[in-house]
């Protein structure tokens, strides 16, 4: 029923984020000694077995090797090096056991690394025509309808990295997911308003708390929380998304106007 | 919502037969007084013919009990090959969180949450007992539930054992390895029994192993047969579609969920999942079969009869794998066996399910923006400029895709085919430069979503022909199971912790319940003691409703 069941009091909780929650996993791998094992890597294996162990023309790809996964701080990879394989023409290597360790050390990081989309890089995103970019801005765009490069994105790429400034345009609202991994809490500028009119004619403002098919609850100006019931269409509720232009513009961008619009916004340090 | 003491039932329990064997000719028929196996039926369809709670009657769905499950060692018997431990290895990502759909057998509910089986009384909820096993690792993602032939039970770990439990007791009769944790290999399916068949699949993305299906016998848990998702070497069939040898046995395809069974064709259904490495076809150019297709398999020697590929060459993490969902309906007037699938590509299929012809492709988001159309089979073909590169793609779906692994639902009183959608949008980053990627090869990162709705479809044209968009504010949305019933309801849930009934005829809302958290896995429905129970999981917690008499 729309009975507006109110009560003024303290804002609605809404899930704190944690601070500096991240979902980010680490290898656990001594960080030394992967860098010694590199350095052995490369001058006792990498000619056969590629630069980044993927394989090459004589040896195979170590990062799906199920020796190496099998292995344990070197158990196994030990017996190869040391062994050899003379089957497949593979030399011994009459390695200390501190560098076999340390070898393995680094296989096991660059299987790691293969491993955990998570920890994946993105490279150089800054490819797009920063020119057409800014006459998008101006223009198709209609970016500078709400936005202007002197005003609220003044030095906005040097707050940024070109990746997350990218993100940031095309959906600024970092929410879900997203928010879980970084640890952040929302925007106010990028929360969502609405009105509930009641029957009486009564109006509540504010910003959205929550909403579904049965519920909406707001959190005023004043800081005062209201909660309605839905039935169908009463009470008339009207959300009103500050980002509606952002998401609309989700179906219109072409992939080269993003990267010209990127090009144009890392300009602006 | 109204808890009621329900002292009836908790009577009638202690006259129940516990424990009761499962007749394997339930598994023939639509469920009514079981639930013997994870949709319910063979057919995937996850309708019931109840209707003693209704449409007249929903309203007065009320709460008949709720119970709360932990895992862990605790208080359980435990198994398992990895070290003493007393972590809570299934609080993984998601928490403790029942993905499951429940068996129902002789007033007995059984289901998992991953390294932990359960077995609760259906007429209260109380447990009767809990097994967990102390894991070696595997990604702790969720699991989907039991699988049961007569008294055993079998259960898949996230560490890659098939287990086989005693259902009446809980203690273990055997485990067997299935496939190598360490490949980053993980399972999470239910495995689907068949005749003397326990259909046990698995997954795992991470690094580029190749998928398969195996058949093990319930008894001794050997291996029967096993189905390879890619062909294993050049001239085998299948093969032309792949660059090399290698490619091929590193190219993903996993089992990720059960598939379903027609008894007459004795053919089994299964979605294959994406090819690896995911997000970049550099070292993999070809249509990389058997992957993300739907293959019919003969269930006693696991050969492939026929296969239809809904992504060729998929670069966006679509596993294929949805329910492939049979039933028997007119097509341009004449009657024919067909199997329908709305898949994570964003795209519906219809298939005649004797021989895979291709009948109906139809996409069933608006934001989908990756494929240039259809080829002559109805394949989506992909857009090119659509694939990872440096600076990066937008695409929709994103890799959660247009819907995911929660079940949909066939009304076959309605003819509408039911699925939990999303139009979600994604930025694709090349991220491996070598010209042998491996992983996901890619970097994504979220650009936001129109958000989640229901949507019923024609199977007859692929016309949307009522859809329910979920208003909603921030939190997980995300696909929900759904189930119909012949009470001419339709149960599913939304990202706001809403249990909701609605008319499968025109999406009106019929009856809702605030849950404590949102539906977590496919609701099921059965008659117990003459009475027809709702049952849904919603994280750590089960929630039978039915209605006060």
């Amino acid at each position: 029923m729309a009975a507006g069941a109110m009560w003024g009091q303290a804002p609605a909780a809404r899930p704190a984020p944690r601070a500096g929650m991240r979902f980010r996993p680490v290898s656990g791998l001594d960080a030394a000694a992967v860098e010694r094992g590199r350095t052995v890597y490369e001058s006792h294996c990498a000619f056969c077995h590629g630069a980044n162990a993927k394989g090459g023309e004589s040896g195979p790809d170590l990062i799906r090797s199920v020796t190496v996964l099998d292995d344990e701080k070197g158990d196994k990879i030990g017996a190869v090096v040391l062994n050899g394989r003379p089957d497949k023409g593979m030399p011994k290597f009459p390695l200390p056991p501190a560098q076999i360790a340390d070898i393995a050390a680094f296989l096991h990081q660059k299987v790691f690394d293969a491993a955990q989309r998570s920890t994946y890089q993105v490279h150089n995103i800054v490819t797009g025509d920063a020119k057409a970019g800014e006459a998008y801005f101006n223009g198709a765009g209609k970016c500078a309808s709400c936005h202007s490069p002197a005003g609220d994105l003044r030095g906005i790429a040097a707050k940024y990295d070109p990746p997350t400034l990218e993100s940031r345009f095309l959906m600024p609202r970092v929410g879900g997911f997203e928010a879980m991994m970084s640890g952040q809490g929302p925007d106010p500028r990028t929360q969502t308003k609405v009105t509930v009119t009641l029957e009486s004619g009564q109006k509540f403002t504010g910003r959205l708390d929550s909403i579904d098919d049965f519920n909406v609850s707001l959190t005023t100006a004043e800081g005062e929380y209201h909660s309605f019931a839905r039935d169908g269409d009463r009470p008339k509720v009207l959300v009103e998304d500050p980002l509606q232009t952002h998401l609309d513009m989700l179906t219109r961008y072409t992939d080269t106007e993003i990267r010209n619009l990127t090009a144009y916004l890392v300009t602006l340090k | 919502m109204r808890c009621f003491s329900f002292l009836g039932a908790v009577l009638a329990s202690a006259a129940g037969l516990w424990g009761q064997m499962l007749d394997p000719a339930l598994l023939l028929k639509e469920p009514t007084t079981a639930w013997p196996t994870y949709n319910g039926d063979y057919s995937g369809r996850r309708f019931s013919p109840l209707d003693q709670i209704n449409q007249a009657n929903v309203g007065h769905l009320t709460l008949a009990w709720v119970s709360r499950f932990a895992p862990g060692a605790q208080g359980a018997i435990v198994g398992g090959e990895g070290p003493e431990s007393t972590r809570n290895d299934a609080l993984g990502f998601f928490g403790a969180r029942i993905a499951a759909t429940p068996l129902m057998v002789g007033g007995v509910l059984y289901f998992a949450m991953p390294d932990n089986a359960f077995a609760v009384d259906a007429r209260t909820g109380r447990m009767l007992w809990h097994y967990f096993w102390k894991t070696k690792g595997g990604i702790h993602i969720g699991n989907r539930g039991v699988g049961m032939y007569g008294n055993w039970l079998f259960f898949e770990t996230p560490d890659d054992y098939l287990v086989s439990l005693d259902a009446r007791t809980g203690k273990e009769r055997w485990h067997k390895q299935i496939a190598d944790v360490k490949q980053e290999y993980f399972s999470t399916p239910a495995p689907v029994v068949i005749g003397n068949h326990v259909l046990v699949g698995t997954g795992g993305d991470s690094l580029d192993v190749p998928g398969f299906l195996e058949a093990h016998d319930p008894e001794t848990g050997d291996v029967q047969w096993k189905w390879w998702t890619e062909p294993m070497k050049k001239g085998d069939p299948g093969a032309e579609t792949w660059p090399d040898d290698y490619s091929m046995r590193h190219g993903g395809g996993m089992t990720w969920l059960p598939g379903t069974y027609d008894p007459e064709l004795h053919l089994y259904y299964l979605g294959t999942g994406n090819p690896n490495p995911v997000e970049t076809g550099a070292s993999r150019k070809g249509d990389n079969l058997w992957t993300c297709s739907i293959v019919a398999l003969n269930v006693d020697t696991g050969k492939i009869a026929w296969y239809y590929q809904a992504s060729p060459h998929d670069t966006h993490d679509w596993d294929n794998v949805e329910t492939p969902v049979l039933f028997d309906g007119v097509w341009q007037g004449k009657p024919r066996k067909l199997l329908a699938q709305a898949a994570r590509n964003g795209y519906f299929f219809v298939l005649d399910r004797t021989n895979g012809e291709h009948l109906l492709t139809t996409p069933f988001i608006s934001t989908l923006n990756w494929a240039t159309g259809l080829n002559a089979k109805g394949q989506p073909v992909g857009d090119p400029k659509k694939e990872a590169t440096i600076d990066g793609v937008l695409v929709s779906p994103s890799s959660n895709g247009a819907t995911n692994w929660p079940p949909p639902s066939f009304d076959p009183q309605t003819g509408l085919f039911y699925v939990s959608a999303n139009e979600s949008f994604s930025v694709f980053f090349l991220s491996d430069l070598d010209p042998h990627p491996e992983g996901y090869g890619a970097a994504e990162k979220s650009a936001g979503s129109y958000g989640s709705s229901l949507k019923a479809i024609d199977y007859q044209t692929g016309r949307i022909v009522w859809q329910h968009k979920y208003p909603s504010e921030g939190g997980f949305g995300g696909p929900t199971g759904i189930l119909t019933t012949a009470g001419r309801l339709l149960f599913t849930g939304d990202s706001s912790q809403n249990l909701i009934a609605f008319d499968p005829a025109n999406g009106k809302i019929l009856w809702h319940s605030r849950l404590a958290a949102r539906v977590t896995n496919g609701p099921e429905t059965y008659l117990l003691d003459g009475r027809q129970y709702l049952v849904v999981g919603a994280g750590d917690s089960l929630y039978a409703f039915t209605i006060e008499q």
